[in-house]
């Protein structure tokens, strides 16, 4: 069961947000937005406010609102989710006159994560394309269960289970980190902390991540094998876990 | 000293995960086991017996989980097993039940203090959520109350709403409570009048992840007059505690007398056979509940439950399995000190619980017990553990040189 005002946080701070991690790991991407100089602000009736900047060939998605070039307004989550399906349009409020952004330079972005987030075996057996498929379903996984965990009704009784502290989610042989903060039962997903950490899930390697992420392997084998090491507090991770198997029924 | 090495442990797990979900699922899995780090641990058991099990790569284990409360004679206790083993002879799962489930029961009556009468099924789950039933079918009324992180099972009731598999109407009629917290209960009761069909709880607090709690002084006297005040039954689930306590239940122990009584683990010394107990009140509301099972009335596992508590009561077990455990946690505690680790030791001796203190991530008593485990003393991590009666004074001996080899190995790599 999903609802339409956690989705739309999915697919601002999940889906979209993989924009940023694009643009700074893949070549053709970087071309793309190379001269691009454009705001876009993401306005969601009783929903999600978000912007997106594109400047010197780097990209940034923060929540809320700022002067931007381009205003997008959408009637209620279900008018953005369906945008990101592909059903519909949002409604333009202010750049009229930047129509070719999201005319040419948008739909080639959207392609590429697209094409990122959608592995088959054949792609993934480019290693350059395994490193930015494992990183960016990395990504998107934990960022979508942080915002199930914040606006789902199961999730947040889930989340309410994960004791206060930060776990350390890994991948070994210089892959990256993230760390998720639970605090009250509300969870924010960061690239580095200072805080102790309290739990660590760590993946062995990318190709292991990879498998476990496309539910190719399932975690508990990979926790018997030894490919996917969880210590330290594990309720914290146990509960996690609960979140995650949630991520599939909003991010398919 | 040795090492152990897990290489046909690995190559087994290898091939049970492809025909086996997870490999090895439940409690006695790697990832619900918290086998932190996996690789200190053996996945499956060759032979067992006494206080040890070996595994598929020979190495010997000296057993504190006692396969999570079953064993608590010591494995393949003989007058045990031969009790079963003659039974087998003249029959075990027959169209008509054996005349011994007769005499099991009239056992468990004249054991249990509580007991009027007895209801046999397999496991530990089976009889928490017949108590439930039977609760529900005595008073007519549907909710039931709960302590938080108190285990009664894995029935959908006793799970929580998130979970896998789990929906909201399986726990909606659920509310739950702190341990020892006899106001939270009694404001729950006030505020559902003739709506609580029964309180269930562990007769003192025993979960995961965190220090055990005995009662507080009159908590258990206050929530029997509440039930009988309110006409809600009280149901002990001493599936874990059963006969390690006390041989008269352990409700005697605490000084109270529940109305229904679960039993599983330590009943048959690893033959299985749970029993709900109840009073004679109850008797017809049992009766009217539909509720059985292919095996339930198997007759092996009632010999070896006859010969196990008529063992158990000749050896006073109960005082025993607790000095046992006093003389070894008193040990381990001492040799953590010495190190300069905080081991903490809660809950009762024979069944205590234990971590370390000094960090509240868990991460150095994961440690230690992994070093613990390697060198052939099985511990797990955040459960409470087991004392069998075959544990010998040698063999806690040399869990505590383990355990000083442990210590000292984690005072070496933190400090």
């Amino acid at each position: 069961m999903t609802d339409h005002l956690t989705k739309a946080n999915i697919n601002l701070f999940a889906i979209l947000r993989n924009l940023e991690d694009l643009c700074a790991m893949e070549d053709e991407t970087k071309l793309i937005v190379k001269d691009c100089n454009i705001s876009i602000q993401f306005i969601v009736k009783n929903g999600p406010e978000a912007f997106l900047i594109l400047k010197d060939g780097k990209c940034a998605l923060q929540k809320g609102r700022k002067r931007c070039k381009i205003k997008l307004y959408f009637k209620n989550p279900e008018h953005l989710n369906k945008m990101f399906d592909g059903k519909a349009n949002p409604i333009l409020l202010k750049g009229f006159t930047k129509l070719g952004f999201l005319k040419k330079e948008f739909p080639k972005l959207v392609e590429k994560l697209t094409y990122y987030l959608k592995p088959t075996d054949q792609l993934l057996k480019d290693p350059k394309y395994l490193e930015i498929n494992t990183y960016l379903t990395m990504f998107t996984a934990f960022n979508a269960m942080v915002q199930i965990a914040n606006h789902d009704r199961l999730g947040k009784l889930n989340s309410s289970r994960i004791p206060d502290g930060v776990v350390a989610i890994s991948i070994l042989g210089g892959g990256p980190s993230i760390f998720i903060t639970s605090k009250s039962g509300c969870l924010e997903v960061n690239n580095e902390t200072d805080k102790p950490i309290r739990a660590y899930m760590s993946f062995a390697n990318t190709n292991i991540a990879n498998a476990i992420l496309n539910n190719k392997v399932d975690t508990y084998s990979a926790i018997g094998g030894g490919e996917l090491e969880i210590k330290g507090c594990i309720p914290m991770i146990d509960n996690l876990n609960k979140l995650l198997s949630q991520v599939p029924a909003y991010v398919r | 000293m040795n090492i152990n090495k897990y290489d046909k442990n690995r190559e087994l797990f290898m091939k049970a995960v492809k025909v086996i979900p997870a490999g090895i699922y439940g409690h006695l899995g790697p990832a619900e086991g918290c086998f932190t780090p996996v690789s200190a641990y053996p996945f499956f058991s060759q032979q067992a017996k006494g206080a040890y099990f070996w595994d598929v790569d020979g190495n010997r284990f000296i057993d504190y989980m006692c396969a999570y409360g079953p064993i608590i004679l010591g494995y393949n206790d003989e007058e045990v097993d031969g009790a079963a083993i003659e039974q087998l002879k003249k029959g075990n799962c027959v169209t008509s039940p054996s005349s011994i489930m007769v005499e099991f029961a009239e056992l468990m009556v004249d054991t249990v203090e509580m007991a009027d009468w007895v209801f046999f099924a397999k496991n530990g789950g089976d009889v928490t959520s017949f108590a439930i039933m039977v609760a529900r079918a005595a008073t007519g009324r549907k909710k039931v109350i709960l302590v938080n992180g108190g285990y009664h099972g894995v029935a959908p009731w006793t799970q929580q709403e998130g979970y896998p598999g789990i929906i909201k109407q399986d726990v909606e009629n659920n509310f739950y409570v702190e341990w020892n917290n006899f106001e939270e209960v009694e404001r729950i009761v006030k505020e559902h009048p003739g709506e609580i069909a029964c309180f269930m709880a562990t007769p003192y607090h025993h979960p995961v992840f965190a220090d055990n709690e005995l009662p507080a002084d009159g908590y258990w006297q206050k929530i029997r007059k509440l039930c009988t005040d309110h006409g809600i039954v009280l149901a002990i689930d001493d599936v874990r505690c059963g006969f390690r306590l006390d041989m008269a239940g352990s409700d005697q122990y605490f000084g109270f007398k529940a109305d229904l009584m679960c039993f599983c683990k330590a009943i048959a010394n690893g033959w299985s056979v749970s029993a709900l107990c109840g009073i004679d009140a109850l008797k017809d509301a049992a009766a009217s509940v539909k509720y059985t099972g292919s095996y339930w009335l198997s007759a092996v596992p009632f010999a070896a439950g006859i010969a196990c508590l008529n063992k158990l009561k000749k050896i006073d077990a109960p005082k025993h399995l607790q000095e046992k455990g006093k003389k070894l946690t008193d040990g381990l505690v001492s040799i953590g000190k010495a190190h300069g680790f905080d081991l903490k030791v809660t809950g009762v001796e024979s069944m205590w619980y234990m971590r370390i203190a000094n960090d509240d991530s868990f991460l150095l008593h994961q440690e230690w017990v992994a070093e613990c485990v390697r060198r052939g003393a099985f511990f797990t991590n955040h459960h409470n553990h087991f004392i069998n009666w075959a544990l010998t004074d040698e063999d806690i001996k040399k869990t505590h040189e383990i355990a000083d080899e442990a210590f000292h190995i984690l005072k070496k790599r933190h400090f």
